[in-house]
């Protein structure tokens, strides 16, 4: 399974968050990567080349030796394709222009790792493996000017570390999306009809309505008209924070289609807040039958179904509801 | 906390986003409930406009001060068809989606100021304010 999400790589990601060239220029300023640092990298593109293949061997048998990481790239297919890829990740590090483009390059990666489940631990670990590796291998080439390597070392880690700012937002972001998909669906899934008395149902809205599960709610709603032939529904939007133009016509005609199959239907919950906002809006919601709270409604709805509370002295019974004659 | 913040605006979940920050910012500066969600309302508008007529764009939220008066800012910006007739757009009923047309109006009536800038083919840029009264 976590083969074939990999495997997806190739195909035209959506970065998860965007990044414009005046965000890109701040976070260069904090990390202090200044042109001399980008002239420094570009000046190691040969030896970037010459090193690529080597450090990335190292990098996928330390990775392979860990099951955490090594189960992704079981398949030798989709090991030599993520090789390729790293490779051309490591190469990319020296060629310069280090601008928008370059971030939107990079901005993929940690949707990549969210995607196929590799917590932020293990590609950090990755970047210090990197680092290291790289490190030791300029110390090489630059041979009696060890100087030299530790200054191109400093202007590469700056880089990494833009790099992995955008890698972990991007894990981040990708994250908090999932999660509220998530929520939307379990919000979904309990959207409950529910009958209070005969022909009395209850709907109780909780959350944001959108277009999809304004659709399942009206659903919901008229497949339980007919199959408790109710008459009233008491529609509870308490828990609905903001109501738009487009929620309010859901709403608008939810009721309407209610009505077409005989029920009346009472909304109980609106705030004042929400109401002053349909009326800044200009939505008339005149034609709908409002009560101020839940227990209101009720009480509305069982007066239009002729019911009548009866106080307990006058049945010699506990506190019930009587058919009115 | 950030002179702006910035909502990428590509779904319907991204609405409830913007319109959540909309509503924190704004009790962070003073307004009333009742303000906040006039606020909150009107960038539903506009952001649900983005994700019906362009798809993707993104929400500007940032706040200034207007004779010592906090203010809000809400920029809706997006890269999408653009609007033919601005004029047309904004009256009350007219919609090219079997909406209710009353986003744009309505949100201008929500907020103190309201400015709609578009091209066709280009895209269109909402800029809208409200301050505490
Ligand atoms: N960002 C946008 N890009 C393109 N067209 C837009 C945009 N926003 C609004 N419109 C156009 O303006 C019309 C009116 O918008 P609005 O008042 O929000 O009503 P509604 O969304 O209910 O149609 C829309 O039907 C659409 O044709
Ligand atoms: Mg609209």
């Amino acid at each position: 399974m976590a083969d074939t999400t990999f495997a997806g790589t190739d195909l035209p990601r959506r970065a998860e968050i965007e990044i414009d060239e005046q965000e890109v220029n701040r976070r260069k300023q904090f990390l202090e990567f200044r042109a001399d640092d980008a002239e420094a990298l570009k000046s190691l593109e040969p030896i970037a080349e010459q090193y690529a293949d080597p450090v990335i061997e190292d990098l996928y048998r330390h990775f392979l030796s860990f099951d955490e990481t090594g189960g992704f790239f079981r398949d030798p297919k989709v090991l030599e394709r993520v090789k390729r890829l790293q490779r051309e990740y490591f190469v990319r590090l020296t060629e310069g222009d280090y601008g928008a483009d370059y971030v939107r390059n990079r901005l993929g990666i940690g949707t990549v790792h969210e995607r196929i489940d590799l917590a932020p631990k293990w590609y950090l670990g990755a970047y210090s493996f990197y680092l290291r590796a790289v490190a030791t291998r300029l110390l090489e080439a630059f041979g009696k000017e060890p100087q030299k390597a530790f200054s191109a070392f400093l202007s590469l880690m700056k880089l990494v570390f833009l790099d992995i700012g955008l890698a972990v937002e991007t894990y981040i972001a990708a994250r908090d999306r999932t999660m509220r998909k998530q929520q939307e669906a379990i919000r979904e899934l309990s959207t409950p009809v529910l009958q209070i008395r005969d022909r009395l149902l209850l709907l109780p809205i909780i959350g944001v309505i959108d277009t999809h599960r304004a659709r399942l709610i009206t659903e919901s709603l008229l497949r339980s008209i007919r199959a408790n032939r109710a008459r009233v529904v008491v529609m509870d939007v308490t828990g609905v924070a903001t109501v738009d133009s487009k929620v309010a016509q859901h709403i608008l005609q939810a009721v309407a289609a209610a009505r077409l199959m005989g029920a009346s239907v009472i909304v109980t919950g609106l705030s004042s807040n929400v109401a002053q906002s349909l009326v800044a809006l200009g939505i008339d919601l005149g034609t709908l039958n409002t009560a101020g709270d839940l227990q209101g409604g009720i009480e509305d709805a069982e007066r239009i179904l002729g019911y009548r509370v009866v106080r307990a002295a006058e049945t010699g019974r506990g506190p019930q509801l009587a058919e009115r004659r | 906390m950030p002179a702006e913040v910035h909502v990428t605006i590509r779904d319907e979940t991204d609405i409830v986003t913007a319109r959540q920050r909309g509503r924190e910012l704004a009790a962070i500066h003073g307004f009333s409930k009742t303000e906040q969600t006039f606020i909150a309302t009107a960038i539903s508008e506009v952001a649900r406009n983005i994700v019906a007529y362009a798809r993707r764009g993104e929400i500007v939220l940032a706040t200034s001060q207007d004779q010592g008066r906090p203010c809000i800012v809400v920029v809706a910006r997006d890269e999408g068809p653009g609007i033919q007739d601005v004029e047309v757009a904004m009256r009350d009923g007219y919609s090219t989606s079997k909406g209710l047309g009353m986003g744009l109006g309505g949100a201008k009536r929500l907020m103190d100021a309201f400015d709609l800038i578009s091209a066709v083919g280009k895209g269109t840029t909402v800029t809208m304010k409200k301050c505490v009264r």
